[in-house]
């Protein structure tokens, strides 16, 4: 099927919006072809949709059970949201499908190897350029680094100011009556930060690149919020 | 830029729907220096508080190392202060309700900062 | 902190909490000191009270005579370093003088925000009138005498 080919050609190019179009053109005459499911998923993940991608290869998988492409897709989109074990679950699922299948083989040790239950895996995200950050209200860093380094020390004196800016921020939205605090976002010239309450007594800040589109930071953050949530409680 | 063109910058924040006033503060010192606002709106405490939350972000990009904050904006459950640097000391600073449309107003307030320099 | 009345101290806490100021000291209009938060020397504060209310007082005649007889609200003294508010209030005890001192961490923004929460918490705070004495301009001295011992201790 020509469009499957021309539609790949366009997303390797960066073509997103071209390549959704032959992509769905093509799933108008062909909507049981898995394949085209997949190529819109990869489209989709591309343009940073993740729920679009994720809906895309659940198609994939209802028309072709076994499909690899949308296994390996679903499990790169869990990886890249810190649900490793939803990750490790798609992975083991393609392992049986493809058992020699070298790159799924080492994309499931590398998820194997994370520690599980650590601070960090709670809120960890796949960007080794940036990080996320869970702190206390009074400064004191909880779980995560802001660079691969890992330097500590820069954490813990973004924590200590990060947590500042929150409580700045929750009295700022109380005197105006702007309400319980949804999030902060600044915008530099080379980054892009969020910092998301978690709780009354716990935020995180995300840290990427000034090329995040906004909606993205902060559909990422809510789900590390999410995550950083259910790990305090575990905790208590 | 003149007072007037000041004034038709914070005009042009003020016509995004859900806008409920929009400021040029000084981050130095949190005073309005210019204003077009709905009564009920206390734009002192706005520069004021908004003053300090830029301030607090400087530190906070600081600490990660990165370059100074161009906007902040900070969202609650009934609204929100979105403020856009404009030429030192000046921020260009717009209080929306919940309901304002959010991406178009931070794209007017970053092209209205930039038209006050 | 020290307080001459213990009702202004909650308000006072939270306004050097919320404003970030460095130095608060705050007195009667003829320079009798209330509370003081900040303050090392004794000798620091009667210079602070008498100075501060006696801008005031200067300033109030400047307003009367360009015809202002409400006065300017405040003074704000803004340097390299630290900057200094001055501003009176209405009490029921009589009008009242504050005197703060604020850094970077600070604004003039945010002192008068929480300034003007600081007089209307005072004012809410303050106990039944009782008859305010007059100060005469002799016992002045004595007044701010008698604040400094209950504000420092023996000295």
């Amino acid at each position: 099927m020509a469009f499957l080919e021309l539609g790949e050609r366009l997303r390797q190019r960066g073509q997103l919006a071209a390549a959704a179009t032959v992509a769905l053109a093509g799933l108008g005459h062909y909507p049981a072809v898995a394949d085209a499911h997949d190529l819109l998923a990869r489209i989709r993940a591309d343009q940073g949709n993740d729920a679009g991608a994720i809906a895309a290869w659940h198609a994939t998988l209802e028309c072709d059970t076994g499909h690899l492409g949308a296994r390996k897709g679903l499990a790169f989109i869990a990886f890249r949201s810190g649900e490793f074990a939803l990750a490790e679950r798609y992975l083991e699922a393609a392992a049986m499908g493809a058992p020699h299948d070298a790159t799924i083989l080492a994309a499931l040790d590398r998820v194997r190897s994370l520690p599980r239950g650590s601070t960090e895996d709670a809120v960890r995200l796949a960007d080794p350029a940036s990080g996320v950050l869970l702190f206390d209200m009074q400064g004191m860093r909880l779980a995560g680094t802001v660079a691969d380094s890992g330097d500590v020390s820069v954490a813990d004196a973004v924590s200590a100011d990060a947590a500042g800016l929150a409580r700045e921020a929750t009295r700022a939205a109380r005197l105006l009556g702007l309400g319980a605090v949804r999030h902060i976002v600044l915008e530099t010239a080379d980054a892009r930060i969020a910092v998301i309450p978690v709780r009354h007594d716990a935020a995180l800040l995300l840290h990427r690149s000034a090329s995040t589109p906004l909606g993205r930071l902060l559909a990422l953050g809510g789900r590390a919020a999410h995550a950083a949530r259910e790990w305090l409680e575990r905790m208590q | 830029m003149s007072i007037a063109g000041w004034q038709d910058a914070l005009r042009e924040v003020t016509g995004v729907a859900g806008v409920r006033g929009a400021l040029i503060i000084s981050a130095e010192d949190g005073l309005v220096i210019a204003e077009t606002a709905m009564d009920d709106l206390a734009t002192a405490d706005v520069a004021a508080l908004s003053a300090a939350l830029v301030s607090r972000a400087r530190r906070c990009t600081a600490a990660l190392h990165a370059t100074p904050p161009e906007s902040v904006h900070l969202v609650g459950e009934r609204g929100a202060v979105l403020a856009v640097a404009g030429p030192a000391p000046l921020w260009l600073v717009a209080v929306a309700r919940d309901d304002a449309e959010l991406g178009r107003l931070r794209l007017v307030l970053r092209d209205a900062a930039g038209a006050l320099h | 902190m020290r307080v001459l009345e213990p009702w202004v101290a909650d308000p006072l806490t939270e306004f050097l909490r919320e404003s970030g100021a460095r130095l608060a000291l705050v007195m009667t209009s003829s320079g009798q000191v209330i509370a003081q938060d900040g303050f090392t020397r004794s000798l620091d504060v009667m210079s602070a009270a008498a100075l501060g209310a006696g801008i005031l007082a200067t300033t109030q005649e400047l307003a009367t005579i360009l015809d202002a007889p409400r006065g300017f609200g405040a003074i704000v003294h803004q340097g390299e370093r630290q900057g200094v508010w001055l501003a009176g209030f209405d009490t029921p005890r009589g009008r009242w003088i504050g005197l703060v001192v604020f850094g970077h961490e600070s604004s003039v923004g945010l002192v008068r925000l929480f300034f003007a929460r600081f007089a209307q918490q005072v004012a809410a705070a303050a106990p039944v009138v009782t008859p305010v004495r007059e100060v005469l301009a002799e016992g002045f001295e004595r007044e701010l005498d008698d604040s400094l011992r209950a504000l420092f201790g023996t000295r």
